[in-house]
């Protein structure tokens, strides 16, 4: 028994078995995509003010992370020429280099992008005042006023209001307004009230400390309870956590707003903001004051959910593409082109609709969830 | 991923049919159970879709029962369920001392919806029916990439084990419906929810497997001279089908992932702000969501899907009727025409669904006046499949009075959909036990009527053996009458106000608990008919051992065909070797003319199989 058209283009479609099954399933692909855009657009138009926080995207790595996909569809297209002129070594060369900018791409998103938000916190405040304490000790003023509130205001809408309508609308309270940063450590009670404080893993310059996740565990290990589900915050038993905030903050000795890497705090009184020893400058927040802290997961906001899972869903895609093509450089293949080279370029030549697909999703993700 | 590397896949398969064949020395397991063969992954699609049939079956079965007598320990059954079914979170039978509870109820419900729509008519009809027929249909050797079918149906299974086991975890099988509305779906605490929508994942990519093989092999792999319009319309059929799960399927595959995401991740794609929890807390969760996001996205595949269910029944119909009137298909290129409007109007209808959700009355008329046309082609289809019957001596057995009770039956349930389709009417009627008497009778006594034709009039072919014709018989007009029985009364409950989804069957609202009452409550006649439906489920149930019975009787025991082609059809299926072997034809088929060249005037026989090239002229 022989499948026919396997390796020759049938006369009157002029295809290819695999050519048809590619474009079908790249079909099917564009509904599932296309079906989660549409769930972006709808999302997005029902936002609430202030509510979609693509500000905190870094452009700069998302637009590298274009390029090299752009360029991994390049010299993909690079593969297939050489082996349709017969040069196994040149189609080595283009394929490793393809695969190469893929796992770059990877890298970028798994090694950094997503841990380093997994790591970010965002804390909301049960009132208006305690967020203006906070605010101003991290601001350096000696209240919220107006200077400190115009850095506020410059602060909050680079990262959760890029259009800049929110703030004057007044429809969102201080207190919704988040400081973000990095959790440094948190203090526990015990019994006799007395405090005890912990301090957080650090490695490469990341803190790797989630309660977020820590607290989704005590769900399950509580048997499932239902209800406000991440309140088991205060369950395990901590009192206050100690942040580093990410932004850059104001340096009242000099009158300027201070870097990221050169903070310093008008008070360092305890329960306040802290000199912490001279090294990370951070302030220490009272749980009774904070009403959410979520870091940058996706159970952060709607943005973030979206965020996740389009990109989680492309990058999928991506590894996918990576395993096939490197099962095209290993022997096997290798025996198959020696055997039947049209076969095998006609192989060559679906992977790379395939990778041009995952490179024309991410064309429409970068601008969407980092640019506009 | 898969996709990319067909062409790998196709031709070592190739390698293994070429030295197998002739030798007839596969290992058992690769022969029967982990084979490329798309007869024997037809089969393999059948017998596990009849099994999750039955088993749906059973479920409404002791659904029927809690209705009929609510707070009544189920007969037999009840006292092992409450031993071997799951336990609730809090660790209490949800059979407690064989009654069922609203919990299990719930459960059941959710489970019948899904297993009789994802796991057993779909697979039924499209891959069952598809991978056995279809390539013999157009000639083909095997599917066009007959490993990725193979993954089809593993994925498949997969999908159906998923499915059974979350029967079986702490807090039981997902409880929100077969349509998983959120927030309900989104923040139910047990894990039935999550099986289910990994267990959809699983079947979902099954269906993407299978709808491009079933297209790319039509396209493809059509014998010499079989042009497009000389295919059989049950190819016709099932080459729509496959575009409808090509292109419906994955929007609910996306919302399956986001649904996934709200319980796993605590996202809030389908929660909105505000959401409560029981009690008086507010979920913590971030909101921002919509719930109308996931109806829009479960209805963009829920309305294509009633297509994906009831084009293969109909185009099994067709091919069934032809060959028992001896008859050409009536109208065969209107009908294509019709089932491509069909396919095209079923991507456009399907916020019909969704007429309670508040939606303005310009959304509304739009969606009206689509449902109004998608009637149009499918009258075209009924009425072209009336009008094949014209004038024909039509032979009765199992399989054509099974594909004649479709008509009538389809019929019924197209025409009550009518008044589900206008806004106005629907006010009244949705979620009412006249929506369940509706679609039942397009999918009960409609598609699977047309399955047991199939069934029937396709056995010899798999087997070389007949099924038992008058027992036959005794099975269509048992099932005819009872699903009459259970159905019709059904519109009369839906009419007087009778909601769909109550574990007591209507009684907390019936005019003996509310005697006060002075309009709304249900009267007493309109809860007993639940007891008439369930005794007409029984029935149903007793005349289907008739069929088991018969089924695996004949497998071995049937009387033997005479030869190839023991019911005189044109069609390729018919023209191969009985049962065919792997590679389907002794030589390459060479096509010379239509599909149904039944009662050609001038021939000598009253049929001309595609394949003989001495034809009359008007044939």
């Amino acid at each position: 028994m022989e499948i026919p058209y396997n390796s020759t283009a049938r006369p009157d479609t002029g295809l290819y078995n695999g050519k048809v099954g590619i474009w079908l399933f790249l079909a099917s692909e564009v509904m599932l995509f296309g079906a989660l855009f549409s769930a972006y657009v709808l999302l997005r138009v029902g936002a609430e003010p202030g509510n979609w926080s693509m500000g905190l995207m870094s452009k700069e790595v998302g637009a590298f992370n274009t390029l090299i996909l752009i360029a991994s569809s390049a010299t993909i297209v690079l593969a297939w020429v050489s082996l349709k002129l017969k040069d196994w070594n040149g189609y080595r060369k283009w394929k490793i280099a393809t695969v190469v900018f893929a796992s770059m791409f990877l890298i970028v998103k798994w090694g950094y992008e997503w841990p380093a938000k997994f790591t970010h916190y965002d804390v909301t405040f049960v009132d208006d005042e305690a967020a203006e304490t906070v605010f101003a000790n991290v601001l350096g003023q000696d209240s919220y006023n107006k200077e400190c509130r115009e850095k506020h205001r410059e602060i909050w809408n680079a990262r959760y209001d890029i259009d800049g309508k929110v703030w004057d609308s007044g429809s969102v309270g201080t207190k919704d307004k988040p400081l973000d940063g990095h959790i440094v450590g948190y203090y526990t009670e015990n019994e006799d009230g007395e405090r005890e404080h912990h301090k957080v893993g650090k490695a490469f310059g990341i803190y790797f400390w989630s309660h977020a996740f820590a607290w989704r565990h005590d769900k399950r290990n509580d048997g499932r309870t239902t209800g406000a589900k991440r309140d088991t915050f205060r369950e395990k038993g901590v009192v206050a956590v100690e942040i580093e905030p990410a932004h850059g903050t104001w340096d009242k000795h000099t009158d300027k707003h201070a870097s990221v890497t050169d903070r310093r705090y008008a008070k360092a009184s305890d329960g306040k903001a802290s000199d912490a020893g001279g090294h990370g400058h951070t302030i220490t927040i009272e749980t009774s004051k904070i009403s959410r802290v979520s870091s940058y997961e996706p159970a952060h906001s709607t943005f973030f959910a979206v965020y996740y899972t389009l990109t989680g869903l492309h990058a999928l895609h991506v590894f996918g593409g990576i395993l096939v093509m490197i099962y095209h450089l290993m022997p096997i293949s290798r025996r198959l082109y020696e055997s039947d080279p049209d076969r095998f370029t006609n192989r060559i030549e679906i992977t790379g609709l395939f990778w041009h697909f995952v490179d024309l999703v991410w064309i429409f993700l970068f601008p969407i969830l980092y640019l506009f | 991923m898969e996709t990319t590397t067909q062409p790998d896949i196709a031709q070592e398969d190739h390698h293994d049919g070429h030295d197998d064949h002739g030798h007839d020395n596969q290992h058992f397991l690769t022969k029967y159970v982990f084979s490329s063969d798309h007869k024997v992954i037809g089969i393999q699609y059948g017998v596990t879709s009849l099994v999750f049939l039955l088993v749906g079956f059973l479920l409404i079965m002791a659904m029927r029962w809690q209705i009929a007598k609510p707070g009544e320990p189920l007969p037999i059954m009840g006292a092992v369920l409450e031993h071997v079914y799951a336990h609730n979170n809090a660790g209490e039978p949800v059979f407690k001392d064989g009654v069922m509870s609203s919990d299990a109820y719930n459960q059941f419900g959710a489970m019948h919806g899904t297993i009789m729509v994802f796991l057993a008519v779909v697979p039924l009809g499209f891959a069952a029916f598809g991978n056995y027929v279809v390539p013999l249909q157009i000639g083909a050797p095997d599917m066009c990439f007959p490993r990725v079918n193979m993954a089809s149906f593993w994925s498949f299974f997969l999908g159906c084990v998923v499915m059974t086991v979350s029967f079986f975890i702490p807090g039981g099988a997902a409880q929100a419906g077969w349509t998983s509305y959120s927030p309900l779906a989104s923040v139910i605490p047990t894990d039935g929810q999550s099986f289910w929508l990994i267990g959809m994942i699983l079947l979902i990519t099954s269906s993407l497997l299978g709808a491009v093989n079933f297209i790319a092999t039509i396209i493809q792999l059509r014998a010499p001279g079989m042009t497009w319009f000389r295919m059989p319309f049950f190819v016709w059929a099932q080459f729509v089908t496959a575009f409808l799960l090509l292109l419906a399927f994955p929007p609910l595959e996306a919302a399956g992932i986001m649904q996934l995401m709200d319980r796993v991740a605590d996202t809030s794609f389908f929660l909105p702000s505000g959401v409560f929890d029981t009690g008086s807390t507010p979920m913590a969760v971030s909101g921002g969501g919509s719930p109308l996001l996931w109806q829009h996205l479960f209805w963009f595949l829920g309305h294509p899907e009633v297509y994906v269910l009831i084009l293969p029944a109909i185009g099994m119909v067709a091919e069934i009727l032809c060959n028992n009137a001896r008859r050409p298909l009536w109208g065969y290129k209107v009908m294509v025409a019709a089932l491509f409007v069909l396919g095209f109007l079923s991507f456009i209808v399907w916020a019909h669904h969704m007429y309670l959700t508040g939606m303005s009355a310009k959304v509304a008329t739009f969606f009206q006046t689509t449902t109004m046309i998608i009637s149009i082609p499918s009258v075209i289809l009924l009425t072209c499949l009336f009008m094949t019957l014209w004038k024909g001596s039509i032979r009765f057995n199992p399989a054509s009075m099974f594909a004649l009770a479709f008509l009538p039956m389809f019929g019924i349930g197209g025409l009550t959909g009518l008044p589900l389709g206008f806004s106005f009417t629907d006010l009244h009627l949705h979620d009412s036990y006249y929506v369940i008497a509706h679609f039942h009778y397009v999918v009960a006594p409609g598609t699977i009527f047309a399955m047991f034709a199939g069934i029937y009039f396709w056995f010899p072919k798999m087997t070389g053996r007949k099924m038992n014709e008058y027992w036959g018989k005794v099975h269509f007009w048992g099932s005819l009458i009872f699903m009459n029985i259970i159905f019709m009364p059904m519109f009369i409950q839906g009419f007087a106000g009778l909601s769909r989804r109550m574990s007591d069957g209507g009684a907390t609202y019936s005019l003996v608990q509310n005697p006060d009452v002075t309009s709304g409550a249900l009267s007493e006649l309109i809860i007993r008919l639940n007891e008439y439906i369930t005794l007409g489920a029984f029935g149903m149930l007793l005349i289907q051992v008739v069929f088991i019975v018969n089924f695996f009787h004949s497998i071995r025991n049937g009387e033997k065909v005479e030869n190839d082609n023991p019911v005189e059809a044109t069609t390729l299926d018919w023209q191969t070797p009985t049962p065919p072997p792997h590679g389907n034809f002794t030589k390459e088929p060479e096509v010379h003319g239509e599909p149904y060249a039944y009662s050609v005037p001038g021939a000598d026989k009253d049929y001309i199989p595609q394949t003989e090239p001495n034809r009359p002229k008007t044939a």
